[in-house]
């Protein structure tokens, strides 16, 4: 069963080309220059003269040709007992063209980018292809966080400014000056600084404007804009308006089309930059297009984008793109911007390995079309389980909100936990997030098939299912979906003989809200 | 070799699609390096150059131990921390071990960065004190935090010095405050450090850290007298404050004698935090803080959760495993001291021969040559640092020059480097320092009479294109 209106056509490539369908403006390759991709199987000798042998020679696993075309799947022998349902390993775990692109340059050369090199220059040359012109400066890090702190001092440096705005809920980061942007983080710990300006979560199921709303993404825009004119008003300056483009840890959040927009011009307006970060949802993930930020429609671009998790399948690699006039701003500074690890062959090699698959796979297609399937799947888990308030999603970032009321949409904050180690036992990882740590978050490699969504949907059925018979714990478990809102509720006694110690005076353990946040 | 594009195209691509913040070495003149084995570096034309620059490969380019560690884990898995898995834990355990006893646990991060940025945080939520006490030319990082406390960048950014910042003298004896024929520098200096903090405490502020590389890189090659550290430790620790000291550079057995370089200032002297990075997994993005159970135990007690995406993922910790691994097989500490000693003899031979060397310092094989137009006034050679090491690279020879001045040529080579290296390099800067001399000799004999200061128009600089090396060394330099 295939997703809507992609079934027949040929899969649109990934990293599809900027807009105005300008081609990439390569330099030309001398001939018998070798192509990225043609990996040179032949052995290597090491530094004492002894033989070693290639990735596949080494007999590196099933399916290791240099060449092959087949998309990779792990064959039954292989296939593992638990389908995993979050990670930064995009294209798979382990997959042997990108080990394979990481040992071939292990033996040849790892070192920083004081030197010329062609990997890095190749690989900033195939991301600009896949983002909107403008943004076709590059600076390589290691980690999500080091981009998007880098992506505050450039916004810093360019405008002048100092002021951050950020989204209720969002998390950047764990370094100290993206704790000090992360509401999720400095809420009820550090506190809020007094250069960090909070705009409410453009959430249509749970925030101030729903799907109800006749227009929320104007709605949404308009609190920035009003944020933005009440920090002017106390004399200070925006640098940045700060987003993740699809909040993770927010609640697998899709902002409404058109949000970012309007939230750009307001910022802009008020001489910020926006700041799309990419680091959860990059890289195909959504289906439709190589960036989240591009469902927000092809004439809002970003003025920085940082990326990171899945962009090297598991290899520290990160990076920030940004525009010629921020870069040369920053350049301005006369501080020398140096990253150590950042940019180097190796991790450059991964990097471009990863696109190669994506591309190769198809796995941009790939995602759209299992996503739209689970979602499909979890709409019908909807109907039948109350417990289930909102399914949402776009290509393979999917959030399942349970809720404990209808009404008050309340989170079932203990239910989703209890859900999640249910699932553990039956061989499936899930984690959940959202500030009421309510919300069943999916995002797993995106090489995760039809078969998994089924399988993983059926295993959630009958868990709910059997939470609904047993626990009954809250309203929407005691409900059936047609069913009158009332229901005589057992109360705690009867939760807690089913579910755990019952010498215990409150929810067990395994029950209690654990907060633990599993921001991968 | 296979190249996917001509040197020329390279460099145009770079300058098309990499921030121009991030600088290329020999800015003038390029290299483009495509293989490394061991201690040796390889351009697109095949020409072998000796590298004297690349402490991150810290076992040899591309040892085939560690390669082969990181295959073999990379087909098996690689995911996050959050997970139990052997590596982690392992690798953990075998650092510990290099440590004294009370550093005991470990954070995974992948960069300096994070471990320093890391290691603040540790010490701000400890006490729940905000300030730093960090030392003149220091370079802890290029994150924002780690900016601010880095006297070597915001100084050169012209960013104002925070409020929460104390910067106290470098304890540099041959170019500070002072020298090596005070009766007891690391007193002196130490005491600095005492009043900085007194002043501080006197304005109601209150001392997180002391924070300090073991040894400065980047500001010039520094080592601190013996006894420096436990002096600052004891004034630190007496208003609560604690000591971090940044291994990033220098860790992993460098100086030769000791794992770390803060062993050297005697047992009697233990960090409470200990940050570690660059040569820890020779070139793969890898980071560690290693603290005290007391500081882990307050850190987590602040209900945070610290998770960092790929830090300890079991890749890294393979690859971490390997180097530990083949830093004891083959001894690499003690070639560290033995090709160490020789270097610093070789190169004291030099600065008896020429007067451009006014210091020769160094321990195992981290060593600094600081360069001088005048052994009286110290006076930096800036413009003829940087003559020199093009010149060396001509030689097919990679050094870098740094210090405040960047007139300190600064080596810390892999550490398989050879005593045949090591005469190598010697001789070469031999060469290159013997006609450096004549010229700028010859050149004040003709133009300049006597007494009169060599700043004609025609001088040395022009003589050599040093004139346009001054844009060079405008340029921020190498911090590597």
């Amino acid at each position: 069963m295939l997703g809507e209106g992609d079934s027949k056509t040929e899969p649109k490539a990934p990293g599809g080309r900027r807009a105005g369908g300008r081609g990439p403006e390569r330099l030309g390759r001398r001939a018998g220059q070798r192509r990225r991709g043609e990996h040179d199987a032949a052995p290597r000798a090491d530094f004492r003269g002894r033989r070693v042998p290639s990735a596949r020679q080494a007999g590196a696993g099933p399916g290791r040709s240099a060449r092959f075309s087949a998309p990779w799947r792990p064959t039954g022998a292989e296939r593992p007992r638990r389908w995993p349902c979050g990670g930064g390993c995009s294209v798979g775990h382990c997959h042997p063209l990108v080990v394979q692109a990481a040992h071939e340059q292990n033996q040849v050369l790892n070192t920083n980018s004081r030197y010329l090199h062609d990997n890095i220059v190749d690989y900033a040359q195939r991301l600009s292809e896949t983002l909107p012109e403008k943004l076709c400066v590059f600076y390589f890090l290691n980690s999500g966080s080091e981009a998007n702190d880098l992506a505050l001092r450039l916004a810093r440096q360019y405008t002048g400014h100092w002021d951050v705005v950020v989204l209720d809920h969002a998390y950047h980061g764990h370094l100290s000056s993206l704790i000090d942007i992360s509401p999720y983080k400095f809420r009820g710990l550090d506190g809020q600084k007094e250069w960090v300006h909070v705009a409410p979560l453009p959430d249509t199921y749970r925030g101030p404007y729903r799907e109800d709303h006749p227009n929320p993404a104007v709605a949404y825009a308009s609190e920035v804009k009003r944020v933005v004119s009440s920090v002017q008003e106390k004399g200070r300056k925006i640098a940045a308006f700060f987003a993740e483009s699809l909040p993770s840890v927010g609640g697998q959040i899709i902002p409404p089309a058109g949000y970012f927009p309007e939230v750009a011009e307001h910022v802009r307006r008020a001489g910020g930059v926006f700041v799309a970060d990419e680091i959860q949802v990059g890289f195909g993930r959504v289906g439709k297009h190589f960036w989240a930020f591009q469902l927000q429609g092809e004439d809002f671009v970003p003025d920085i984008v940082t990326m990171g998790k899945s962009i090297g399948n598991g290899h520290p690699v990160a990076c920030v793109a940004t525009t010629q006039a921020v870069a040369r701003a920053f350049e301005a500074t006369g501080v020398e911007y140096f990253n150590t690890f950042g940019g180097s062959p190796v991790s450059c090699a991964v990097g471009l390995a990863v696109l190669d698959v994506l591309e190769k796979e198809q796995l941009q297609a790939h995602a759209a079309c299992v996503g739209s399937f689970l979602m499909e799947l979890l709409g019908q888990q909807k109907a039948k389980h109350p417990i289930i308030g909102d399914i949402r999603g776009v290509g393979l970032f999917v959030g399942v909100d349970l809720i404990k009321d209808k009404a008050t949409r309340t989170p079932a904050t203990e239910e989703a936990d209890y859900l999640v180690s249910r699932l553990k036992e039956n061989y499936i990882l899930l984690s959940t997030d959202g500030p009421g740590r309510n919300v069943l978050k999916f995002k797993p490699p995106m090489c995760f098939s039809l078969d998994n969504a089924q399988h993983v949907v059926a295993k959630l059925d009958a868990i709910l299912t059997d939470m609904e018979e047993k626990m009954r714990s809250c309203e929407t478990l005691r409900l059936q979906p047609e069913a009158a809102l009332l229901s005589p509720p057992l109360g705690e006694c009867a939760l807690l003989l089913v579910l755990g110690d019952p010498e215990l005076g409150s929810l067990p353990s395994a029950v209690a809200p654990s907060f633990q946040t599993f921001c991968l | 070799m296979c190249e996917l594009y001509s040197k020329q195209d390279t460099l145009a691509l770079r300058r098309k699609h990499i921030g121009p913040s991030c600088k290329v070495l020999y800015a003038a003149d390029p290299i483009k390096i495509v293989r490394a084995q061991r201690q040796y570096m390889f351009d697109e034309k095949g020409e072998r150059y000796l590298d004297c620059i690349n402490n991150v490969a810290h076992v040899g380019h591309c040892h085939p131990e560690v390669v082969k560690a990181a295959l073999k884990q990379m087909e098996v898995l690689n995911t996050n921390s959050r997970f139990l898995h052997d590596n982690i834990v392992e690798y953990a355990k075998r650092l510990a071990a290099t440590l004294p006893e009370q550093l005991s646990v470990c954070y995974f991060t992948n960069s300096g960065s994070e471990a320093n940025d890391l290691a603040l945080r540790l010490a701000r939520q400890f006490r729940g004190h905000p300030d730093v006490v960090t030392l003149e030319h220091a370079y802890h990082g290029h994150l924002s935090s780690l900016i601010e406390i880095s006297p070597y960048k915001f100084r050169k950014g012209k960013d104002v010095k925070k409020e929460f910042v104390h910067v106290a003298p470098a304890p540099d004896i041959y170019r500070g405050k002072y020298r090596e024929n005070h009766a007891d520098p690391a007193s002196a200096y130490a005491d600095e450090v005492k009043k900085i903090i007194e002043e501080a405490q006197n304005r109601g502020r209150k001392i997180a850290a002391f924070i300090a590389e073991s040894m400065q890189s980047c500001g010039g090659q520094i080592i601190p007298p013996a006894g420096y550290f436990q002096k600052v430790a004891e004034y630190v620790r007496g208003v609560g404050g604690v000591v971090i000291a940044d291994e990033v550079q220098v860790g992993f057995g460098r100086v030769g004698k000791h794992f770390w370089s803060f062993q050297m200032h005697g047992k009697d002297f233990v960090p409470d935090i200990v940050t570690m990075g660059k040569p820890m997994g020779n070139g793969h993005p890898m980071a560690c803080v290693v603290t005290t159970k007391e500081i882990a135990e307050a850190f987590s007690s602040s209900g945070m959760e610290y998770f960092n995406t790929y830090g300890g993922n079991p890749v890294s910790s393979a690859v971490g495993l390997a180097v530990l691994d083949v830093i004891e097989n083959e001894d690499l500490q003690g070639n560290a001291t033995r090709v160490g000693t020789y270097l610093t003899e070789l190169l004291n031979r030099q600065k008896a021969k020429h007067t451009l060397i006014g210091d020769v310092r160094g321990v195992g094989l981290f060593v600094g040559i600081d360069l001088v137009k005048d052994r009286q006034k110290r006076t930096p050679a800036t413009a003829e640092a940087q003559h020199v090491i093009y010149k060396m690279k001509e030689n097919r020879v990679l050094l870098s020059a740094d210090g405040p001045h960047r007139n300190v040529l600064k080596i810390k080579p892999p550490m398989c480097f050879t005593e045949e290296d090591a005469k190598f390099m010697v001789d070469q800067l031999d060469g290159v320092l013997t006609v450096l001399e004549e010229a700028i000799g010859a050149q004040t004999e003709s133009v300049v009479p006597e007494n009169t200061p060599c700043r004609t128009k025609g001088g040395p600089q022009e003589r050599f294109g040093l004139e346009t090396l001054g844009e060079e060394v405008k340029q921020k330099s190498l911090c590597s």
